[in-house]
């Protein structure tokens, strides 16, 4: 290579870079040309991102429109791992405001991964002073958080919602279509540390907020029904106890308490017993709150009037057994209104015997027995009822006074709802309406009503339910001052569900109404298996009582000023 | 310096006793200055469009832009003085101007002086947040001195004597060492090119660049074998050879560099509206990286566009190289030549993934000050010998 001609030295040179020009073109139009459309789609796969847009899900509110469950804003705590160059320090700074441990936080932030949840649903102003700091790679996503005001009031029925927002349980859960709303969507272009790209193209399609659910539950009944019936619990040492308050008139329940309970902003630490609806799926054999519809059927058979006479002896052989009324006595002469008023279970058996098995089974069905209450409740049971065919000789005196067949506490409540209405069944009902976020209101349609026995039937048995809470009767611990109560009482031998036999545990009942002569209110307390006290009269009378005199009160009803009907218990000097 | 002071001084006989002021700016090759001022425009427009996402949530968004900017005015004033610079006082003053460049690379290995930047130690920290990268000065530095040692006393002979030949080796190896030492392996390749190429058109025996050549591959072979090279600089110069390597590794910069120059199509997403540049999936796209920028968002026609503008530099840098009437001028140029097209190539090639990927940019285009300035006192270098050998032929 001689130093000689500069042409031919710069003629190499020039080839060299027309070469390398061509290689280049040739490169570029293969990727820009020929690839260009697959490598394009490969890049916006890269960069398209489609995130739902949560629904604001609908309130849960009071038959006043007094919030139970409401959404509201979050902001869940995210990191890109990779962008946090001092873990040590951001988990310092951190510590404090998240109330997390300073070794979780760090365990949290260090590692290789772009994506990791440090907190969940922050209130909006912990994000702001967390975002005050400026710390690399945190970041924040934005979410609900379903918050419980009452916390536990009403909790039963409202239920709760999983972590993942969706209904897991009670109202929560049935509605929970209703309720969520439709999610929206936004697609956007980011790039690869997650930020969005400002100039590329975005797509919105707007969610569609969920609707409310009004209940007919009365936020104030519901809690002084709460506190008493967990007042209660807790000092007969009781497995559980139940309080229903309805307006006989409409079907509504306006309290649906029960003990023990949970609460719902934390519904995943409560046992799970207690975060289901006792009151609707807990299913126990009623006893003597039972009689009620065995004398309503008599009554409406035209077989017995309050006065009819009935000679009580100290035992009754039906079928291979001896009945017994639950304490022991000589021969009783009681009218009808008096083996209400006694709780009479022989007085119970002679009486139906005058309708026999097959009628008495029919009116059971039409009060509701057995029968779905139609509230759909999740996980309700609706009791049971043997078929009248699968009766045995001694099915018959045993149903008559309430054992062996079963109810849940809203069926129970029902059926003197249904002699408080003057005979008229009226289905019963948790939802009043559904709010939708456009304003319109959804009501439920109108409840199935059904006339079980005759006005004039039901004003009798009233007439006799009030002689239990008077001189005599078994639960004078209902009475309220200058009101006409009627009510019965109830102890029934409890089914052990570990067993499913009947042990020394008992479920201690009252139901009842007000005012007698004009019902408004119905009222049903059951204790199961209370281990101090036992009767029915003694630990869920009182507990009517108090619960019964706020809701007068609250619903500003009136005594009517009548005097209580006061029939004859006995007879012939019995 | 338009347009039209050119053709202004073209349309006019020069006039008797004119001074040698208006003989620079007539005799000045203009293609080659208006080319390369076109680039460097086309170039900050680019680095525009990269920083744009970095800055978005910065006070000011258009620093970045900014210092940019102040760069490119540095860097036009350093090249013009470079031009101006008498070709003679330029000569006796290169091995001063040689000794204070290796120095400057020595510094940044002083603690609290020398910064590294993605595995390579090559930069030294300057206040006001800028650096400089004293490997790009020492490029000017080894091509000025070698045509030095190499042109001596023997203008007139035919070939340089071997003594000289084994010098100006020399004086080429030591930078490189130390800018191997520095694990700036894309400044040792084009530097090791640039020495290859002033040798071979010195006019040295044909021994001397087959054995030059021989002892690069050699070098690069026994690198490979006592493990100088870490696996990280294997594996990014190989990476090219195997672009479905695993996600993530060596070979993520050259996938996403040639999705998003795919994505371009013919005509491009338009001007900041590339959304891989703009979503920052190409790192250093403002840099090293650069040639995705226009390959997105001005598609083929931007990128044929813009190396044909280079294209037009090189073939004016050879075209002063031939007509240079002296050997030391045809040296400079011609290592000048060999450095930006070595520098662009190699750049452009590793985008589109026909080249190793190293850490260079692409002259007058990157972002990085010290690179716009050792390119335009480079382009000053050239227009010097252009303007000596216009001189010279009118004498």
């Amino acid at each position: 290579m001689r130093l000689g001609n500069p042409a031919r030295r710069g003629g190499i040179l020039t080839l060299l870079v027309v070469i390398a020009l061509t290689i280049f073109a040739a490169r570029l139009i293969d990727l820009q040309a020929v690839r260009g459309e697959s490598l394009a789609a490969a890049a916006l796969d890269q960069r398209l991102r489609t995130v739902p847009i949560v629904a604001g899900r609908g309130s849960i509110v009071d038959i006043f429109g007094e919030p139970l469950a409401v959404t509201v804003e979050a902001r869940n705590l995210t990191v890109d791992q990779t962008l946090v160059t001092d873990p040590t320090a951001v988990a310092i700074a951190l510590s404090p405001i998240l109330r997390m441990d300073i070794g979780e936080l760090i365990s949290r932030l260090t590692g290789e991964r772009r994506f990791v949840y440090v907190a969940k649903e922050l209130t909006p102003d912990t994000w702001r002073r967390i975002e005050a700091l400026r710390l690399p790679g945190v970041f924040s996503e934005e979410t609900a958080r379903r918050i419980y005001p009452g916390e536990d009031l009403g909790a039963n029925v409202i239920g709760f919602v999983g972590a993942d927002g969706i209904g897991a349980g009670g109202i929560e859960y049935a509605y929970d279509a209703v309720l969520a709303g439709t999610a929206g969507s936004l697609t956007f272009e980011r790039g690869p540390g997650g930020r969005v790209i400002p100039t590329a193209q975005r797509e919105q399609v707007d969610a569609t907020a969920g609707a409310s659910v009004q209940l007919t539950i009365d936020r104030d009944i519901q809690h002084i029904a709460q506190s008493a019936i967990a007042a209660q619990v807790a000092s007969s040492r009781a497995d559980s106890g139940t309080v229903v308050v309805m307006d006989p008139r409409t079907g509504q329940i306006l309290a649906l308490a029960e003990a023990p309970t949970f609460d719902a902003n934390s519904a995943g630490e409560a046992a799970a017993g207690d975060r289901g609806n006792r009151a609707l799926s807990a299913v126990y054999e009623p006893g003597s709150t039972s009689k009620v519809m065995t004398i309503a059927a008599v009554v409406d058979q035209g077989m017995a009037t309050p006065y009819s006479t009935f000679t009580v002896p100290s035992g009754l052989k039906r079928g291979d057994k001896v009945f017994h009324d639950s304490e022991p006595h000589g021969t009783l002469k009681l009218t009808l209104a008096g083996v209400m008023a006694k709780s009479s279970n022989m007085g119970t058996i002679l009486a139906a015997e005058r309708i026999g098995g097959r009628t008495l089974y029919e009116y059971l069905k039409k009060f509701g027995i057995g029968e779905e209450t139609g509230l759909n409740f999740p996980g309700e049971s609706s009791g049971k009822v043997p078929k009248y065919k699968d009766w045995t000789a001694t099915s018959f005196p045993t149903i008559a006074f309430g054992q062996g067949l079963s109810v849940n506490a809203v069926q129970a409540a029902s059926v003197y709802a249904t002699i408080a209405n003057d005979g008229l069944r009226v289905q019963p009902s948790l939802v009043a309406g559904v709010l939708n976020a456009d304003g319109s209101v959804e009501r439920p349609p109108a409840p199935v009503v059904t006339q079980v026995v005759s006005a004039e039937t039901a004003k009798q048995v009233r007439a006799m339910l009030e002689s239990v809470v008077g001189e005599g009767g078994t639960g004078t611990n209902a009475k309220i001052p200058g009101y006409r109560i009627g009510g019965k009482t109830g102890t029934a031998m409890y089914v052990d569900p570990t067993c499913g036999c009947y042990r020394d545990g008992v479920v201690a009942s009252f139901i009842g109404m007000a005012p007698t002569d004009d019902a408004q209110l119905v009222v049903a307390v059951s204790l199961v298996n209370p281990r101090i006290g036992r009767y029915g009269g003694e630990l869920a009378a009182p507990i009517f009582k108090k619960v019964m005199t706020y809701a007068l009160q609250a619903r500003q009803i009136p005594p009517t000023g009548t005097r209580p009907a006061n029939l004859a218990l006995t007879f012939g000097g019995g | 310096m338009s347009a039209f002071s050119t053709t202004d001084a073209i349309a006019r006989p020069p006039a008797p006793g004119r001074s040698r002021g208006s003989s620079y700016w007539r005799d000045l090759d203009w293609v080659l200055v208006v080319a390369a001022i076109g680039v460097t425009i086309f170039g900050s427009v680019l680095v525009w469009s990269a920083s744009r996402a970095d800055m978005a949530s910065a006070n000011d968004p258009q620093s970045y832009l900014k210092r940019h900017l102040i760069n490119v005015v540095v860097a036009m004033v350093l090249g013009y003085v470079a031009s101006r610079l008498d070709y003679r006082w330029l000569r006796a003053y290169t091995p001063i101007i040689y000794i204070v460049s290796v120095l400057l690379l020595l510094v940044v290995f002083i603690p609290g002086l020398g910064t590294s930047i993605a595995g390579a130690r090559a930069w030294i920290d300057l206040p006001g947040g800028f650096t400089i990268q004293p490997s790009e000065f020492a490029k000017v530095a080894i091509i000025m001195m070698m045509a030095a040692i190499l042109a001596e006393k023997r203008d007139v002979e035919s070939e340089p004597h071997d003594r000289d030949v084994l010098m100006s080796v020399g004086v080429a190896v030591l930078p490189i060492l130390i800018i191997l030492v520095q694990n700036d392996t894309g400044t040792v390749l084009i530097l090791g090119s640039v020495a290859l190429s002033v040798i071979a058109v010195s006019g040295a025996r044909r021994r001397w660049v087959i054995g030059l050549i021989g002892g690069a591959v050699i070098g690069i072979l026994l690198a490979l074998q006592l493990g100088l090279l870490q696996s990280y600089q294997i594996s990014r110069l190989t990476s090219f050879l195997n672009p479905a390597g695993e996600p993530g590794g060596a070979t993520y910069n050259s996938t996403q560099a040639r999705i998003a120059v795919g994505g371009g199509g013919w005509t491009g997403y338009g001007l900041f509206e590339g959304p891989q540049t703009q979503g920052k999936f190409v790192p250093v796209n403002e840099s090293d990286f650069i040639f995705t920028v226009v390959g997105e968002e001005l598609g083929f026609i931007g990128s044929a566009l813009l190396i044909l503008l280079i294209c037009v530099i090189l073939w004016r840098a050879i075209r002063i190289a031939m007509k240079a009437d002296d050997l030391y001028g045809r040296l400079i140029s011609t290592g000048i030549v060999a450095w930006l097209a070595f520098q662009t190539f190699e750049n452009i090639g590793m985008t589109l993934g026909i080249m190793p990927i190293t850490g260079i940019p692409l002259p007058l285009v990157s972002a990085g000050g010290t690179s716009m300035m050792s390119t335009w006192i480079a382009i000053g270098l050239l227009e010097n010998v252009r303007l000596h050998s216009a001189r010279s032929s009118l004498t």
